[in-house]
């Protein structure tokens, strides 16, 4: 039972570190939280969702499609409203994106209504055991995926010009400008950069969960502490918070009561920013 | 500035809703209506008033249904009165509940008020008409404890979730008679209102009829996934599960269940999530043989012809809001026989009085074959204001459909037990 | 001027109810009196001291179970609850504070987050307090001495009294040593430590009063309503509400907070009544745009739009 437990924690786990990595990379490039992350993650599933019941395009064949159309609502969310609120007080920029989420849920609602839907007959279905220990496809493709996607992020920031570009605009933003950065492209990259995580993340997720316009929500909350636990700009740290999460979650649910698991969830975020404030790879 | 803008705002809001002076007789007679009509429970409130609108339109006009004033225009005590229904959204909220209602019967100037589908929404809204003396009525809210307050002005017509757990009850019972073994149950909810309120009858009515519970587990429904619960249900193997789910937890559920192979004997579901209308496109096979109790069931058709007719009126009203046909469930149909109740009641009074309104209430008496429910009938119960004469059912998913299988005397097809192993 | 203002607005508050006699629009202004109290306790906290918080539910919800327990189980006035249910969310405060304090901006935050979700989970699988069920109070037995009315006019006159408490509370304190310390800490939290600001007690002060005055307002809407539930005061939305009321109406001013509750909740209600009964939640997407516009046309909230209609009016003169 305990290897079962493990395993779900760890497959669900990845996917909130995929979505997690997608936050920490805005708020490490330019210290902003977006609180619309939510709704970037439930429009990625509705396109998922139109795509494969309009024109029948499996979410997982459409997984491009996804990211560039996420990457770009990242770009125009950044010079159309975060460009304008840079110099703001962070309550205001707080509120722009808050503002945003609530709008684009909302709009979610009014132009698809609220009902819930569910993408039948995708390609990875069915589910394996092994040693009595069960996993279901479709989860164990998201679970893949999201690694593999976290891992390609990490990889594009720390071994490409782009990546090194990103980080020097992080570290001092005048500083890149002199050495031909221009920061301003650099914002909007994160921006498109971390929309196009979620996007991933959405048609992933869209293979075994169901949606609706309040989906976003859920897992907004849960990547806020994974991002916070990990460290704030902390693409591991935020890995590393998305699967703790997982795991604690799954185990709290079997062994102590399913109804107060995600008391443990916070309550581990909690002992681990009041041992080490920055959480686990902040910088000091 | 603030100061004259909010006063500005609150003119406003008074001019929006122009009151009507009352004539005697009165050309209209006007009932508030308070329901989820934006936010999760948006599409559950929109059916609802469609529903309610159908059974004004068939007060007003001259049908030819045998339901309480089908025949004839208006309410024929006062001077062919035509009914009218003002919809408000309480967004799921006690608060706006309240606000919402006190709204309709201060300046709507509604002689009585409906709703409010969320438990703890009717109850602050009930509250309202109380203190502002106007007759409550609800016809879709479970919670026991709604009724056990003692109020002068509430009244419910559909059962509650103390006599739909007991129903489970007697349908294992029954089951066992025909030879199934059933030696443990185990309990699945979700821990808000309604899942708890449930599962404390349920646990009431395991250890009355003598089941021992092998497995209690509440979930958080807001939860991203449910294998840690499922794995604690698969670890206690029970014959019977008891669920009570809402719409996505209850999809969920049922996907996590064949993920990890658990197959108790029979899944007994609390409606909601299970009844909803996404459930089985969702899933397809594999909801098949799930039993859920039900207030009503297109399946009644077959033993009452009016339920046939009321809901191709249905179709046609939602074709013609909403561009496409829908068919009646459990939650429309109890607001339909709600707002045919009150109106009777209200021509019964001859009257907008409220306390004459309240009176009529209390002695309303209507046979079961006038209503397009499973019940005996509606009538109050004197202190509580409870219908006493409300029955639920069981249906099962046969083949993708919702099929009536217990009372067994109203029963359209034969129980399919135990069920069937994941992918058959 | 500023003064004559002040009073204006006062006798306005005073005579509104008596002049709008409906239930409805009196239930209004008691909510945006409700919302100005919430947002200037927030405003302690989150708008002098700088420590923004995300988890006032829980100290809303502390003054709303403390007095409906008490009242239900021991028959407490509801008057001694309001106190009981403040001195309990201050004491809770302190000892959130003591280690939270620590934490800085977005940790912070986070932490009010997950400590009022810890609560509400809490609460919601407490059978004695009700669990997910809630709490009823009995309808009968109106009164002063009950803190219950029949009508609109006592709730609206009492809450009227506790936001006049706390605004010359939360004005009292601002001018004085508190408030210097505050926006010192608020400021450059370092700096203030190596002049010798001692931040942890004036962190710890701003919070507690923060949260005493937010459960009396749980207190106020528990024997409004007449009934809680852990989705009703405990919510994350609530916590989130309570913030932009003072943040869009100017956080670490005197009249944000009331400016904010005066716009937002009649534009809510507006928006609901006009838009609200065709079902397709329009008025949330106006609500959400709204947000948007403030936050990127002022980013210091309305009291900066109030800031520059006044200085027009003086430049004309």
């Amino acid at each position: 039972m305990i290897a079962q437990a493990l395993v779900s924690g760890l497959l669900i786990g990845f996917v909130f570190a995929l979505i997690a990595a997608g936050l920490t990379l805005i708020f490490g490039v330019m210290e902003i939280v977006n609180f619309a992350h939510g709704e970037f993650l439930m429009l990625s599933m509705y396109l998922s969702y139109f795509l494969h019941a309009g024109l029948g395009w499996d979410p997982i064949a459409a997984l491009p499609v996804n990211a560039i159309a996420l990457f770009a609502l990242g770009v125009i969310v950044y010079y159309a409203l975060i460009r304008r609120v840079l110099r703001a007080p962070m309550l205001a920029q707080v509120f722009a994106t808050f503002g945003l989420g609530v709008f684009l849920q909302n709009a979610a609602q009014f132009l698809w209504r609220p009902d819930f839907r569910t993408l039948g007959n995708t390609w990875v279905t069915g589910r394996i055991a092994l040693a009595g220990v069960y996993v279901s496809g479709p989860q164990l493709a998201a679970a893949g995926g999201a690694v593999v996607t976290t891992a390609g992020l990490w990889w594009l920031l720390s071994r490409t010009e782009i990546g090194r570009a990103l980080l020097a605009t992080a570290e001092d933003r005048q500083a890149a400008s002199l050495m031909g950065i221009n920061p301003d492209r650099m914002f909007a990259l994160a921006w498109g950069l971390g929309a196009a995580c979620v996007g991933v993340a959405g048609a992933l997720l869209s293979t075994f969960y169901y949606v609706f316009p309040q989906v976003g929500g859920v897992f907004a909350l849960i990547a806020f502490v994974a991002v916070a636990l990990g460290g704030f700009g902390s693409v591991v740290g935020a890995f590393a918070g998305g699967v703790l999460i997982g795991v604690v979650e799954s185990l709290a649910g079997v062994f102590i009561a399913p109804a107060v698991k995600n008391v443990f969830v916070f309550a581990i975020y909690l002992v681990v920013v009041l041992l080490r404030p920055r959480g686990l790879f902040g910088k000091l | 500035m603030s100061r004259r803008l909010a006063l500005t705002l609150a003119v406003l809001a008074v001019s929006l809703v122009s009151s009507r002076a009352p004539a005697a007789p009165p050309a209209e007679v006007v009932i508030g209506a308070v329901y989820p009509l934006s936010g999760n429970l948006a599409k559950v409130g929109n059916d609802i008033k469609d529903a309610i609108e159908l059974a004004a339109e068939l007060v007003n006009d001259d049908v030819d249904i045998p339901v309480p004033l089908g025949k004839g225009r208006g309410l024929p005590n006062l001077g062919g009165a035509r009914v009218r229904v003002v919809f408000a959204d309480h967004q799921s909220s006690p608060e706006k509940g309240l606000s919402e209602a006190e709204r309709l019967i201060s300046q709507e100037k509604v002689v009585a008020v409906m709703g409010s589908y969320n438990s703890n929404v009717t109850a602050t809204a009930s509250q309202a008409a109380e203190r502002l003396k106007t007759p409550f009525l609800n016809a879709d809210s479970t919670s026991p404890l709604l009724t056990s307050r003692g109020f002068r002005w509430f009244f419910r017509t559909t059962p509650t979730d103390d006599e739909f757990s007991e129903n489970f009850f007697k349908f294992l019972g029954e089951m066992k008679k025909r030879g199934k073994t059933i030696k443990s149950v185990a309990l699945f909810y979700e821990n808000t209102l309604f899942g708890t309120d449930v599962s404390k009858f349920e646990k009431k009515y395991a250890q009355q009829y003598g089941y021992p519970i092998v497995a209690d587990v509440a979930y958080d429904a807001k939860s991203t996934n449910l294998n840690a619960e499922i794995q604690r249900l698969k670890a206690a193997s029970p014959d019977v599960l008891l669920q009570a789910s809402y719409t996505n937890d209850a999809i969920l559920s049922t996907k996590t269940m064949k993920e990890l192979d658990f197959r108790p004997q029979a899944i007994l579901a609390m409606d909601a999530g299970h009844v909803s209308s996404e459930y089985v496109p969702s899933l397809g096979k594999d909801a098949e043989s799930v039993l859920s109790r039900e207030v009503w069931a297109l399946g009644l058709g077959a033993k009452k012809p009016i339920v046939r007719q009321v809901n191709e009126l249905f179709r046609k009203k939602t074709q013609a809001a909403r561009g496409q046909p829908i068919d009646m469930d459990g939650t429309s149909a109890r607001a339909f026989v709600g707002m045919l109740v009150l109106a009777d009641a209200i021509n019964r009074a001859g009257s907008t009085d409220a306390e004459k309104i309240r009176a009529a209430l209390e002695s309303t008496d209507l046979p079961g074959d006038s209503l397009i429910m499973p019940w005996r009938g509606v009538k109050f119960d004197p202190k509580t204001h409870q219908n006493t004469l409300g029955s639920g059912i069981l249906v099962q998913i046969q083949d993708g459909k919702y099929v009536v299988v217990y009372p067994f005397d109203l029963a359209a097809a034969e129980v399919r037990w135990p069920l069937a192993t994941w992918g058959k | 001027m500023k003064i004559g203002i002040a009073a204006a607005v006062v006798v306005a508050v005073l005579l509104y109810p008596l002049v709008l006699r409906g239930p409805y629009p009196q239930h209004l202004m008691i909510l945006v009196l409700l919302n100005a109290l919430l947002g200037t306790a927030w405003n302690i906290l989150g708008g002098f001291a700088g420590q923004i918080s995300l988890g006032q539910a829980t100290f809303f919800g502390a003054g709303a179970y403390t007095s409906t327990l008490l009242f239900q189980h021991a028959g407490v006035s509801p008057w001694v609850g309001l106190v009981a249910g403040a001195a309990l969310a201050a004491a809770l405060a302190l000892a959130i504070g003591y280690p939270c304090f620590r934490l800085s901006g977005h940790y912070f935050a986070i932490a009010t987050i997950a400590i009022g979700e810890i609560a509400g989970i809490a609460v919601t699988n407490w059978e004695f307090a009700g669990g997910a069920v809630g709490l009823f109070l009995p309808v009968e037995g109106e009164g002063m001495g009950a803190f219950k009315f029949g009508d609109k006019l006592g709730y609206y006159y009492v809450v009227a009294a506790f936001l006049a408490l706390s605004v010359a509370l939360a004005a009292w304190l601002r001018r004085g040593r508190a408030g210097y310390y505050w926006r010192a800490i608020r400021e450059d939290q370092a700096a203030a430590r190596s002049v010798g600001v001692p931040a942890l007690r004036y962190k710890q002060l701003a919070i507690a009063i923060s949260a005493a005055l937010t459960a009396m307002a749980g207190t106020f809407y528990a024997q409004y309503l007449l009934f809680i539930d852990p989705p009703s005061v405990l919510p994350l939305s609530l916590s989130i509400q309570i913030c932009l009321v003072a943040v869009l109406g100017g956080a670490g001013t005197l009249v944000g907070p009331l400016l904010g509750a005066a716009v937002l909740v009649p534009l809510s209600a507006a928006t609901s009544v006009a838009l609200g009964g065709s079902g397709r939640s329009l008025d949330l997407v106006v609500y959400g745009a709204l947000i948007m516009v403030i936050a990127v046309f002022e980013p210091s909230g309305l009291v900066g739009i109030a800031r520059r209609v006044r200085r027009r009016i003086s430049a004309q003169r």
